[in-house]
């Protein structure tokens, strides 16, 4: 029987996918919400930075109609960006990222965990508040539905991302700069197809392009990007 | 016959063959430039549909493609310092990077030039346009990634899988005209052939070698530099700068 | 012709000009990185 010898290491003696997406999952939504100040901070400043334009721009009801989508798309972006360095930053700082490389599971399950629990404390409350703010910009039923499923689809990409682009800068000098100048580039064919997706119902065609391109993303970013991840922890632990 | 696959990954080697090699390489830069441009702007004929000004046509596919391909080697050769561990393939990423960002940024001005006549706007916001600005972005992420910190080789190993991980862009970029409804026109020049001007594509290919051997030429001269900065405390180096 | 001219000035001009600040860029970075070895060299020769 194998003693543990850190709390943050699992007693099991074999580490399995599941079992390490579980425990990782289980912990950062769990640290989430024991710190709400930070998790609900990503949905506070998209709702505010929303609320904004119409302000800035004035309420004339055509040009919100016509602007929602792409403002809410592009709010949505930044305040899944704001939320990145949360997932590695504190545990590297800390030193639990090296206990957890240390993990009898294997570390794309852990990783993945991470990225999920970043999504659901992040792109998930985003995407069920997305319809509010729609309604709004005077966005009608079709389109906010549109809108809800390209968010629904393309924020965890965005958290996939974002999770490459944070775990290569761990312990970079030039921060949150750095980070925006690597995972901004990246997002941009998300947003297109995202906000693409919302304004094409809007005008009447079917965004069922938009969103297709969007899941056939979220797949191949699912397969290709938690290895990615862990090749960058493993650089960043050295 | 044993074959010393790694004998030219051992800098000061590589940095005599590099200070060897890259005069060659600006000359047939220069050379194969001239012609290019002699053809381009003398000999091919005028245009039917937009006159002289499709002669920036020169410049700019030429500078696209190097961006892309650029961009490409330099994520082979961070694929190779991933794999081997190397220090030389990376810093032969790190000197390709400044090049293929100029080349980008040329071409994303000589289309803009291009396209306030022809198109009527200096800038559109079509899918290649806006994938080669994000590949620009790409270049810069590159170069400030590997200079964020203080272990150079830790530097390298973050660049080299962030160009990995944005290579995905290029066919992007490449099949952007085919997949999109866009300005840009689809391709003219395809492996099976071209529907282009004889005189016309003799000119945009030699200018676009004339590119590739100058971008060979400048990252061997950068790469000297790299491995001075990086093995300035050796022997070798020291008793270079005697 | 002459709107045209410009166009074609701009663009072939840019592309001289980033080639020249490229080579002119590396020039510099050699003889600074030269310069450093120079005086890390002498530096240490002090002590």
């Amino acid at each position: 029987m194998s003693v543990a010898v850190s709390p943050l290491v699992p007693a099991q003696p074999e580490g399995s996918f599941a079992a390490g997406f579980a425990w990782a999952f289980a912990r950062d939504l769990k640290l989430a919400m024991r710190h709400p100040g930070e998790t609900l901070l990503a949905v506070a400043f998209f709702v505010l930075v929303a609320s904004l334009f119409p302000l800035g721009i004035g309420a004339e009801p055509q040009l919100l109609q016509r602007i929602g989508p792409g403002v809410i798309w592009v709010c949505a972006l930044l305040a899944a960006f704001l939320s990145l360095p949360a997932m590695f930053a504190a545990d590297y700082t800390d030193g639990s990222l090296e206990q957890m490389t240390l993990s009898p599971h294997p570390m794309g399950g852990w990783v993945g965990g991470k990225i999920a629990a970043h999504w659901f404390a992040s792109g998930l409350p985003l995407t069920v508040l997305s319809p509010l703010l729609g309604l709004q910009y005077g966005l009608d039923g079709a389109t906010l539905a549109a809108l809800a499923a390209a968010l629904l689809v393309g924020t965890p990409v965005l958290s996939l991302l974002g999770a490459a682009c944070t775990a290569l800068t761990l312990g970079a000098r030039g921060g949150g700069m750095l980070l925006a100048l690597l995972a901004l580039p990246l997002f941009v064919p998300v947003l297109v197809f995202g906000a693409g997706a919302a304004e094409a119902q809007a005008s009447g065609l079917s965004a069922a392009p938009h969103l297709s391109i969007l899941g056939a993303g979220l797949i191949v970013a699912g397969m290709a990007v938690p290895p990615a991840v862990c090749a960058a922890v493993r650089i960043a632990m050295d | 016959m044993k074959i010393a696959w790694f004998y030219f990954a051992s800098p000061p080697t590589f940095y005599r063959l590099a200070g060897w090699l890259a005069p060659w390489f600006f000359a047939l830069a220069a050379i194969l430039g001239a012609a290019g441009l002699y053809i381009g702007l003398f000999v091919a004929p005028t245009d039917a549909q937009q006159g002289e000004v499709y002669r920036i046509i020169f410049v700019h596919v030429p500078a696209s493609w190097m961006s892309m391909f650029i961009y490409f080697v330099m994520a082979c050769y961070g694929a190779v310092s991933l794999t081997f561990n190397t220090r030389l393939a990376a810093m032969m990423a790190r000197a390709l990077a400044p090049t293929g960002a100029m080349f980008t940024f040329v071409a994303l001005w000589t289309g803009s030039f291009w396209g306030r006549p022809t198109w009527g706007t200096y800038w559109v916001w079509d899918a290649r346009i806006t994938s080669e600005l994000v590949l620009l972005f790409l270049y810069f992420g590159f170069i400030a990634l590997a200079n964020a910190f203080e272990d150079p080789r830790r530097g390298d190993r973050a660049a080299a899988l962030l160009a990995l991980i944005g290579i995905v862009n290029l066919p992007i970029i490449y099949f952007s005209v085919v997949w999109w409804n866009t300005l840009h026109q689809g391709s003219s020049v395809k492996f099976t052939g071209t529907t282009m001007q004889v005189q016309m594509l003799w000119a945009m290919l030699l200018v676009a070698l004339s590119f590739w051997m100058y971008s060979i030429g400048a990252s061997l001269t950068r790469v000297r530099a790299i491995i001075l900065e990086r093995e300035g405390r050796t022997h070798w180096a020291r008793a270079l700068a005697a | 012709m002459k709107p045209h001219e410009f166009y074609i000035w701009m663009s072939y001009g840019m592309t001289a000009l980033a080639i020249v600040v490229e080579i002119v860029a590396l020039r510099v970075r050699r003889a600074r990185s030269l310069r450093r070895i120079e005086e890390e060299r002498d530096l240490e020769a002090q002590d």
